[in-house]
């Protein structure tokens, strides 16, 4: 379903967070919230990110959606700075966020909403696709409340690939699932994104299940509380499929508590 | 210019004694008849009904029968003071009680339990579980009472003094809704305005000096397992409350699915619903009774006949079409400009946290106070049609904006950030998310409007102005309505028209919410609530 795009070469970086910056300001005292928090996503990469609770790591993606300006500091995707939401970005929320009152097609649908390049016809294939390769044949006409956790995030996968964005993000996607349920999607949709099928370049992952973040990332990313700044980076090169059972998978894990605490 | 300060601290503190008097009143019975519900089913399956009978009738309109009846029977002061009491009761005491069986029921059974183990005796329990149980829930609920009851104080005011009118002498010689209509009537606009800014502050002064103080009292009495920061958003506490309360459990019978919470309670609230009409009708019959009796008029002799039921019927359906016309054109109006000035104000939350308390303090300035002024208004003014409108405006427009105010604030914040992800247009958005978002709670912000606005009728419809010999002067009448017919009905002690006006109006409200409003309330909160 990837429209052509330019070719990127293996380890070229996608995204590049620089120095940034961002303050609230509440009764005009500014209150930092995220302190020069610089860091990178390369092609064919899936980086988590991670921290306290609290800190401010959703905020940060939400930063490189360009949904919040931040007070100092850019985000870049390849040459060009992300000034505000964008075609190529798209992102899979905690809690789903689907409209109650539209189909799980029609939920996809809403994604393509803005592309006026696409004619209703071809908007309405590209979401039967998308739906299809997240596993949801079928229930294209069924309502979200009809759907368990599992399958309205589904959709969600869905509704965010259907828009070929080369950057994912993703925020907290499995945490509001059960156990079995998130383990079982964490597998696909890493493969999914990490496919060549998909238009998906990098990834970028906000998680605070630091086991979930060892079996998905190639990198972590471990920020403060707040005010957030960096204190780590690491680069996972456990081989996969990793086995979570693993002495070498609990020492990965270790060394992320020991960043965190 | 000589502003008589104290003759407006005395109008405003007379309507503040009734209404404390109603509010503790309502609490008494509200404690009385919720526990007693919650704790007996046999009792529950009447008292239920009965209570949402009462919250889904125009209370408004049966208001001539309580006057009649109790100032008939004591024809003074106490008389007055009572019967305009009684009404602010009627109009704050169900949702009271709904909270108090609600919470009392929602008492976790260990508790009970443990009363059981310590071998409490009945009044024990009351004392030390129900009540402290309920606390929270009363003063949550009194605050939306107060707000309601100042409307029905002010209301009710009114027409008392019309009553008076015919023999003289007024039977309520202080009160804002008095002050309202006599200051106007002698010309005195100055204290008129005086009595406005009077009652805002006041109104201002209550919700902190009691109404909050109440709630963040009332607190301690929480029982662990309920979030504690209901008090927090005002617009959501009121949306919490009308999504429970205003909806009338009418709209569930021959429904069983859906909201399972009251599903074991439908059932026997479908069993006991013919004995509480029964009761209810008994509860009228006794009051038409009483007044027609006290106004010495009609004797057993003096039925009237078929032929004339069926031409007073007939006067009656009329102006009750008229009524019906002007109801849903003014609600339109509210739609048209509350809908989006609901969505606007909750997507920016600068705006929201400026906007909410001012709407707050003018939503609760009873509409029915500013009618003198409204006629002064150039041009608009002139038109009876259209003071009748702003008044109803300013009655029932914040049930829209506040309920789909609340209703977008439930959206998750999300949920909001969805259009910018996929940077929809602003149109996109509005109909595909937040129009759709704020449905439910625009439904029932209707429900509670289009109630509001069979009650608001009975005041813009026709008002006179009384002077202070005794005198009234009408300020205005529209060409034809109901509650112009109930006013004019009362006034004349019309017992046969007020009978069948009152009757007709409530008959229509009834099933109109049966018919539409359940359906349609149904469709929405299957479909467009948001839970994830």
């Amino acid at each position: 379903m990837s429209q052509s795009q330019p070719e990127i070469a293996a380890g070229t970086t996608i995204v590049t967070v620089d120095h940034v910056r961002l303050d609230y300001h509440k009764e005009k005292e500014p209150l930092p919230v995220l302190v020069d928090v610089s860091m990178k996503a390369a092609s064919d990469e899936l980086v988590a990110i991670t921290g306290p609770s609290g800190c401010g790591k959703s905020t940060l993606l939400r930063i490189i959606a360009g949904l919040i300006k931040p007070t100092a500091g850019s985000v870049q995707v390849l040459d060009s700075e992300v000034n505000g939401p964008r075609d190529d970005i798209s992102m899979v929320f905690q809690n789903f966020v689907l409209l109650p009152w539209r189909t799980a097609l029609e939920n996809v649908v809403f994604g393509l909403t803005s592309r006026s390049d696409l004619t209703e016809e071809r908007k309405i294939t590209k979401a039967e696709n998308a739906l299809e390769i997240a596993g949801l044949s079928g229930f294209e006409s069924v309502y979200p409340g009809e759907l368990s956790g599992g399958m309205k995030q589904r959709v969600g996968v869905a509704r965010a690939l259907a828009t070929d964005p080369m950057v994912m993000l993703l925020d907290e996607p499995f945490s509001s699932l059960d156990d079995l349920t998130a383990e079982r999607l964490r597998k696909e949709t890493y493969t999914l994104l990490i496919s060549p099928q998909t238009s998906v370049k990098s990834v970028i992952l906000v998680s605070h299940n630091v086991e979930e973040i060892i079996e998905l990332a190639d990198r972590v990313v471990v920020l403060s509380s707040r005010p957030a700044h960096v204190v780590g980076e690491l680069r996972v090169d456990l081989p996969r499929p990793r086995n979570k059972k693993s002495d070498e998978f609990f020492q990965w894990v270790d060394r992320v508590y020991s960043l965190l605490s | 210019m000589n502003l008589q300060i104290g003759l407006v601290a005395l109008d405003i503190l007379s309507s503040w004694i009734r209404m404390i008097l109603a509010l503790g009143l309502s609490i008494l019975f509200a404690l009385a008849v919720g526990i007693w519900a919650a704790r007996s089913s046999r009792a529950e399956a009447i008292i239920l009904p009965l209570l949402d009978i009462f919250q889904s009738i125009p209370i408004l309109g049966f208001f001539p029968f309580v006057i009649a009846g109790i100032y008939g029977a004591i024809p003074n002061f106490v008389g007055a003071n009572l019967a305009v009491i009684v009404l602010i009761f009627t109009s704050m005491s169900w949702n009271i009680a709904f909270g108090v069986y609600e919470a009392v029921k929602a008492i976790p059974q260990d508790y009970i339990d443990l009363l059981s183990v310590t071998k409490a005796s009945a009044w024990q329990r009351i004392k030390s579980l129900y009540i402290p149980a309920s606390m929270s829930r009363i003063a949550y609920n009194t605050q939306i009472s107060w707000a309601v009851g100042l409307f029905f104080l002010v209301a009710s005011e009114i027409i008392s003094i019309g009553q008076g009118a015919k023999t003289n002498q007024i039977p309520i010689p202080y009160g804002i809704g008095v002050g309202a209509t006599n200051f106007p009537a002698g010309g005195d606009y100055a204290d008129y305005a005086l009595l406005i800014a009077g009652i805002v502050v006041a109104v201002i002064v209550w919700r902190y000096l009691f109404l909050r103080a109440f709630a963040l009292w009332s607190e301690k009495f929480k029982m662990m397992e309920e979030p504690r920061e209901q008090h927090k958003d005002p617009i959501t506490r009121f949306y919490s409350y009308v999504n429970h309360r205003a909806v009338s459990k009418l709209f569930l019978i021959a429904h069983d699915v859906g909201v399972s919470r009251f599903t074991s309670t439908i059932s026997r609230f479908r069993k006991g619903l013919k004995y509480a009409v029964l009761i209810f009708f008994l509860l009228f019959g006794l009051l038409l009774f009483s007044s027609v009796l006290h106004s010495g008029g009609i004797s057993l002799g003096r039925l009237p006949s078929v032929s004339q039921l069926a031409s007073v019927e007939a006067g009656v359906l009329y102006a009750l079409a008229v009524s019906f016309v002007r109801v849903w054109y003014v609600y339109a109006i509210c739609v048209v400009i509350g809908l989006p000035l609901g969505i606007v104000i909750s997507l920016n939350f600068k705006l929201y946290d400026t906007v909410s308390p001012i709407l707050e303090v003018i939503s609760s300035i009873p509409a029915p106070i500013l009618l003198p002024a409204i006629v002064l208004v150039p041009i608009l003014g002139q038109s009876s049609e259209a003071v009748a409108a702003i008044v109803i405006i300013l009655a029932i427009i914040w049930y829209i904006v506040f309920n789909v105010m609340a209703g977008v604030r439930t959206l998750p914040a999300d949920m909001k950030d969805l259009p910018h992800v996929f940077h929809v247009s602003r149109w996109a958005a509005w109909r595909n998310v937040y129009l759709p978002g704020a449905l439910t709670g625009f439904v029932t912000g209707s429900i509670t409007a289009i109630g509001g606005a069979w009650n608001a009728l009975i005041i813009a419809e026709y008002f006179t102005e009384t002077l202070p010999k005794g005198n009234t002067v009408l300020l205005t009448q529209v060409g034809n309505g109901i509650g112009k017919t109930i006013v004019i009905a009362t006034n004349n002690a019309d017992y046969l028209t007020l009978t069948l006006a009152v009757l007709s109006m409530t008959a229509l409200i009834v099933s109109f919410n049966l018919i539409v409003w359940r359906r349609l309330y149904h469709h929405v909160t299957q479909r467009y609530t948001y839970n994830r």
